[in-house]
């Protein structure tokens, strides 16, 4: 162990308190993902490479990952609307709304699904609304959208709060006499104090969406090249005993969630750095 | 540009920050509004800049009605006592985003800008700093670039708020001397809002004292100190001996020094206040009257005597100052036995 890594602390134990880190970490995390890579390893190349490109495969991961961006972006906007209500503002039910946001962490997301999918069919009270003009929501992408949105509004809500809470109102007061106008104040004041956080937020909705597999299913409809997630593939793989299919499937989820979650790290890292912190 | 407040009331909830203020900021001149905390003058400052709207009463820019007129509108460079700077912007930009969030007609060009930023920031001697982010910056430097940033917009009233209330004791003497140098070269019309009575005495044309929502007195700080108007204005400004007495033939009674006082009736209670170096401590001797005081302590420290003294009867301690060679003459030491008489005095009627 590098001895200039220890600093003199008054809280002394960083040899023991990085021993247990690293070995529950271990346990936790990096056993069963090692687990799922060893299983992949009983694949030769090219039965690897046919396992994860094949046209349904392919057609999956444009749905997994695309909602979910999509669906994160969505909450980036649509969650930093509601935690700026939440801080700003003071009116009856804020209490209400403030432990609503919670719910979807909370709520099972099979029930999540099979509420959306009665909602969003097309007898169903919103479904019923929006099948005349022509837009189906449930058993279509457009239904994977709604329920990638649903489960993950609250990891916004609950990064970005806590930052407008300490932004201090002075600092708007002071563009205001600078002579900024709204629009102005926002752009140029508040969005880029909340937007570390807002990444933040978004990054986690994003990875969120991405392993979401309990409320989609439901809302799917789950046709092969349309509305089929990866998630669900790989259940549909180990239900045939395909474990290697399946791990292989994991693997490429996993490395391809691993490398977004580090580019959303090194952007932050990099903005951290252009303002100086 | 002169600022006429004219009976301006304002209410939060049940409390009162502006009780029927009246007040008239006179072009270029440098006024301090004086105060114990909550005593209105930062609700006060506010209105003037806009950033808090009135109940009743009118704000005048230059003799025309301003009450309802926008923050942004006003021309108010406005300081804050914690800065307020930007965090994520350099120093640079934060004193270029007056000149950057300009309509695009009236916006200047980059060179332009480029100019008028760091001649503002060799104005507050800072030009050095202008790549650094403000959590690079000490709180003084912190406090001259925010001043830049509010001057950077050629405010036509400059507003500050506690300018110097978050930083240390020798910081907060260089930068107020270096306030009023910098307002002796732009003779820019100036409110700054301040607790610190030294403050307000040593950097101000003209001081207001504040207290519960009214203003207590106006006038320049040698009007203040010397004469103060109120019971409140001579305890708030500098250390007061304060004495209770009854008034006889029209002389107040203070023990048994009178007082010649105009005015106030036969037998109503009065309050007296003299400052330290106000009162005079001479040795008992047969024929001079004084309050009979026994000296408690005697702190030879600085160009002036401070000393304690202990009235018989058990009525407040008095304080007292006096040269060293005055204590040399009367050789005091703790325990001696003394009569105590104020110099000067000024009488109020106790409510």
């Amino acid at each position: 162990m590098n001895l200039s890594l220890r600093r003199h602390s008054v809280l002394p134990g960083f040899g023991l308190s990085l021993g247990v880190t690293v070995l529950y970490l271990s346990l936790i995390v990096l056993v069963p993902l090692s687990a799922a890579f060893i299983k992949t390893a009983s694949l030769n190349w090219v039965a690897f490479v046919a396992a994860v490109t094949s046209p349904r495969v392919l057609a999956s991961y444009r749905l997994t990952f695309g909602a979910s961006f999509l669906a994160a972006v969505i909450n980036a906007v649509f969650g930093l609307l509601v935690a700026w209500v939440l801080v700003r503002y003071r009116f009856p039910g804020r209490r209400v709304i403030d432990a609503m946001v919670d719910l979807p962490f909370a709520l099972p997301t099979a029930v999540a699904g099979i509420a959306l999918a009665a909602l969003y069919a097309t007898n169903g009270w919103i479904g019923q609304l929006l099948a005349p003009a022509g837009i189906k929501v449930a058993f279509t992408p457009l239904g994977v959208l709604v329920a990638l949105i649903f489960i993950g509004l609250p990891f916004v809500v609950r990064t970005v709060q806590p930052v407008l809470e300490d932004l201090q109102p002075e600092l708007e007061e002071a563009a205001a006499t600078l002579g900024a106008n709204r629009i102005q104040t926002f752009r140029r004041v508040i969005f880029p104090a909340v937007l570390p956080a807002l990444l933040t937020g978004f990054a986690l909705a994003f990875a969120r969406a991405i392993g979401e597999y309990g409320s989609v299913i439901f809302i799917a409809g789950n046709m092969p090249m349309v509305s089929e997630i990866t998630p669900l593939l790989i259940i549909t793989k180990l239900e045939q005993y395909d474990y290697a299919g399946a791990t292989a499937l994991a693997v490429v989820m996993l490395s391809i969630s691993f490398l977004l979650l580090l580019l959303i790290n090194l952007l932050q890292a990099w903005m951290r750095k252009a303002s100086g912190q | 540009m002169s600022i006429d407040i004219r009976n301006v009331y304002r209410r939060f909830g049940d409390f009162t920050a502006l009780d029927n203020v009246s007040l008239e900021v006179r072009t270029g001149e440098l006024l301090a509004l004086l105060g114990p905390s909550g005593g209105g003058k930062t609700t006060l400052l506010r209105v003037i800049a806009g950033l808090e709207t009135v109940d009743s009463g009118q704000v005048l820019f230059h003799g025309e009605d301003s009450t309802d007129r926008h923050v942004r509108d006003r021309q108010v460079g406005f300081v804050f006592q914690h800065y307020a700077l930007f965090r994520h912007m350099t120093i640079f930009e934060n004193v270029a985003f007056g000149l950057r969030v300009r309509p695009r007609a009236q916006r200047p060009g980059e060179a332009q800008i480029r100019r008028k930023v760091h001649e503002l920031l060799e104005l507050v001697q800072l030009d050095w700093l202008a790549d650094r982010y403000p959590h690079q910056l000490s709180g003084g430097q912190r406090q001259r670039i925010a001043l830049a940033r509010a001057l950077a917009v050629e405010p036509s009233v400059l507003l500050l708020d506690e300018p110097f209330g978050a930083l240390d004791a020798k910081v907060r003497k260089e930068l107020r001397r270096w306030l009023r140098r910098l307002h002796d070269e732009m003779h820019i019309t100036s409110v700054f809002v301040t607790h610190d009575q030294d403050e307000a005495l040593e950097v101000a044309d003209r001081v207001v004292v504040m207290n519960e929502g009214r203003i207590e007195q106006i006038g320049s700080p040698q009007e203040v100190y010397d004469h103060p108007a109120t019971p409140f204005v001579y305890q708030f400004l500098g250390n007061v001996n304060l004495f209770h007495g009854r008034v006889q033939d029209g002389h107040a009674m203070i023990g048994p020094v009178a007082v010649p006082v105009a005015g106030m009736a036969d037998s109503a209670s009065a309050i007296a206040f003299a400052r330290p170096h106000e009162i005079e401590i001479i040795r008992p001797a047969p024929g001079e009257t004084g309050i009979a005081a026994r000296v408690e302590h005697v702190l030879a420290v600085g160009s002036t005597v401070r000393i304690d003294l202990e009235p018989d009867g058990g009525a407040a301690a008095i304080h007292a100052e006096v040269s060293r060679s005055e204590l040399r003459e009367l050789g005091l030491v703790t325990g001696d036995r003394v009569l105590v008489r104020p110099r000067q005095v000024k009488v109020f009627e106790a409510a």
